[in-house]
């Protein structure tokens, strides 16, 4: 615990949505010393039975109006199906309470503009679930990139890995529904494009769409595109959620640069260099650096490191107005922005008549 | 006064594709274990080499694994079994198809008819559950547990991706139930893997809870062992084994520390138990021969 988190009174939080993401946060971000849970609001009946039974020290709602109307916030953390973000977050602006959205947190380029302009002209912490920023392979790398161990960037290639659909199952769930926000570009590729984002930049242009269906019956499964930047530099996405040879959902970076390479995923980072680079004691040739090199333990551990310092960063932003904010709805705004290109290049070009 | 726990116990990762180091290794794994008879080749060569104790997860090659060790019991020693439950990508995979009221309906009552859970059915289905999530946490261990019957359990342990949840929490009566359903119902002690040891532990004291197997990472690197290794040192230290058995796992930190330094660091630890997985001969004899705790 720092000095700051001691001495500041606790941010007093909601939690909207206690789901697969919400039960994850609502563990995680409990663990915070500088954090009281007042509030959840879940519609399905299970659950919130489960809530109002267990949870007895938290005020349980139907209704996330009704908890605005009753609560005093500091924060919320937005959990919901994908649509319900947007209305969520304005209602929260209202109040002048800091959002953690879920992502994609809109589904549409110009509310997303709208809410990161709201949020910024009122001073208010916003962030967005795209927890790859928060990894620590990731990171390191990004550091790398930043201190030019390859050089410039030349090529890419960003993909992600998942058996997480691999039954046609009668679309049942939000999932199911690219106007909820559901399919694999939204829920998994968004992820690899923020990792772009992140590590390269947004790209100029996107080109060479396709996506396809496997089990689901409205809405795609995988998503190819190229990406291509007017420096000159270009990369792929390739992303299948229906890919069941793989047991754990796995993201990887490919980048290659003028002076060597970089191949990174969860597991560790692999560079080759051309030349050996004494700052950071890489020889010529193949380095290998493990996650067991790479990790920085994490105060509290429910489902991997970056879960937990996505959290612990935005509650420490609203105790510290000095820290930088990352992962902003500014950042995601440009991820979906991605989406939505990939989405029309698709329309226009990605069909055989 | 908790009964110890075997010094040693071997474990199932490397049987199912687990690697935390390299998507490679895990891969190759898979593929080398892909016949079930290599599986058993290896529980044969461990059981020679004198491991008496076996840590298994409740995945869906578990399920043929206890049947043949049930159906060839002459064949083998008296062997103590550790279970961990539940597989939670069985869970997490259902979920995220179905969502969670259809994941549970399906877990309970397609295949698997515990006899709880007829009454359930005939009273009104899930609905009647709903709320009592105790009632509900025993009927998902009950269709966990199923595939162990007829083995000697030890201890059965709840997998850490639930304790740390259940931990984050904060709710004392989940843990509680917990250990007396197992010690009540399966005859067996009460285990909890955790990444988090010294917040359950002061948890569970917290809360009187004890006679607990508590089984987390332990290495020399702090790898998965939050919030730091100087917590866990510092917990070990101060730990009764008559309260609580502590297990390590994860000792070599997936192989990035050798075994010789890994099991130095643990022999000077105050820890009762070390799980650990191997596939060879000469690796599991010479990982039986560095335990000394
Ligand atoms: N960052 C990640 O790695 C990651 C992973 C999974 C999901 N997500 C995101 O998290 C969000 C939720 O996904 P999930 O998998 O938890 O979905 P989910 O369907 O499991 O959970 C959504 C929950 O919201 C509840 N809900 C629906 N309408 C509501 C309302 N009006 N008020 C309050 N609660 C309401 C539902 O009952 C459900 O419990 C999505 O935006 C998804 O993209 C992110």
């Amino acid at each position: 615990m720092n000095n700051i988190t001691m001495n500041m009174k606790k941010a007093k939080i909601g939690i909207i949505g206690i789901g697969r993401m919400g039960m994850t946060h609502y563990s995680i971000i409990n663990s915070h010393p500088g954090v009281e849970i007042k509030a959840v609001v879940e519609t399905s009946s299970f659950i919130s039975g489960f809530i109002k039974k267990y949870l007895t020290c938290v005020n349980s709602y139907l209704d996330y109006l009704n908890m605005f109307e009753k609560e005093q916030l500091d924060a919320v953390l937005i959990c919901t199906p994908p649509t319900l973000h947007y209305p969520i977050s304005c209602r929260a602006a209202k109040n002048g309470v800091h959002v953690f959205s879920e992502k994609p947190f809109t589904t549409d380029c110009k509310k997303a503009a709208e809410l990161t302009q709201l949020f910024n002209k009122q001073n208010l912490v916003n962030q967005v679930g795209y927890v790859n920023r928060f990894n620590d392979v990731f990171r390191k790398v990004k550091q790398y990139l930043d201190s030019e161990v390859i050089g410039d960037i030349i090529r890419f290639k960003s993909e992600m890995y998942s058996r997480t659909i691999t039954k046609s199952e009668e679309g049942k769930t939000w999932r199911d529904s690219r106007e909820n926000g559901g399919g694999a570009l939204y829920e998994v590729a968004s992820h690899a494009i923020d990792l772009v984002n992140f590590l390269i930049g947004k790209p100029d242009k996107v080109t060479g769409s396709s996506l396809s269906s496997i089990y689901s019956k409205h809405v795609e499964d995988a998503v190819n595109a190229t990406f291509l930047y007017k420096n000159g530099i270009s990369g792929t996405l390739n992303v299948n959620w229906s890919d069941e040879s793989y047991r754990k959902p796995t993201n990887k970076i490919e980048l290659l640069g003028t002076k060597g390479k970089i191949l990174a995923d969860q597991h560790g980072i692999k560079i080759f260099l051309k030349k050996r680079d004494l700052v950071n004691n890489f020889h010529e040739g193949w380095n290998t650096l493990y996650i067991t090199d790479l990790f920085k333990a994490v105060p509290f551990y429910v489902r991997g490191n970056e879960f937990t310092s996505q959290l612990y960063h935005f509650i420490d932003c609203i105790h510290n107005r000095t820290l930088k904010n990352v992962c902003t709805f500014h950042d995601a705004t440009q991820t979906l922005e991605v989406i939505d290109e990939i989405f029309s290049d698709f329309e226009l070009n990605g069909k055989l008549s | 006064m908790m009964q110890p726990v075997d010094k040693i116990i071997f474990g199932d990762n490397h049987f199912f594709g687990i690697n935390h180091m390299s998507q490679e290794k895990a891969q190759q794994l898979a593929e080398k274990f892909f016949d079930i008879s290599a599986i058993y080749a290896v529980y044969k060569t461990a059981i020679d080499s004198g491991i008496k104790a076996i840590m298994l997860n409740s995945n869906e090659r578990a399920k043929d694994i206890c049947k043949h060790f049930k159906d060839n019991k002459s064949k083998y020693p008296e062997l103590n079994w550790y279970p961990s439950i539940p597989y939670p990508h069985k869970y997490a995979n259902l979920i995220s198809e179905k969502g969670i009221m259809a994941t549970i309906n399906e877990i309970l009552f397609k295949n698997n008819t515990p006899i709880d859970a007829i009454g359930m059915v005939t009273k009104g289905g899930i609905g009647l559950i709903g709320k009592d999530a105790v009632k509900l946490m025993q009927m998902l261990i009950d269709v966990e547990v199923k595939m162990f019957k007829g083995l000697n359990i030890k201890v059965v342990f709840l997998q850490n991706i639930i304790t740390d949840l259940m931990l984050g929490y904060n709710v004392r009566i989940i843990f509680e139930e917990y250990c007396n359903y197992i010690r009540k119902k399966h005859h067996a002690t009460p285990g909890l893997i955790t990444q988090n040891m010294p917040i359950l532990k002061a948890k569970l004291e917290e809360w009187g809870i004890e006679g607990v197997v508590i089984c987390s990472s332990f290495n020399k690197i702090g790898y998965l062992m939050s919030p730091d290794i100087d917590a866990y040192l510092e917990a070990a230290k101060k730990n009764d084994p008559t309260k609580y058995q502590l297990m390590a796992m994860s000792t070599l930190a997936s192989g990035a520390i050798p075994a010789k330094e890994a099991y130095e660091f643990i022999n000077s630890q105050n820890i009762q138990s070390v799980v650990f997985g191997a596939s060879s001969k000469k690796h599991i004899e010479e990982t039986a021969s560095l335990i000394k705790i």
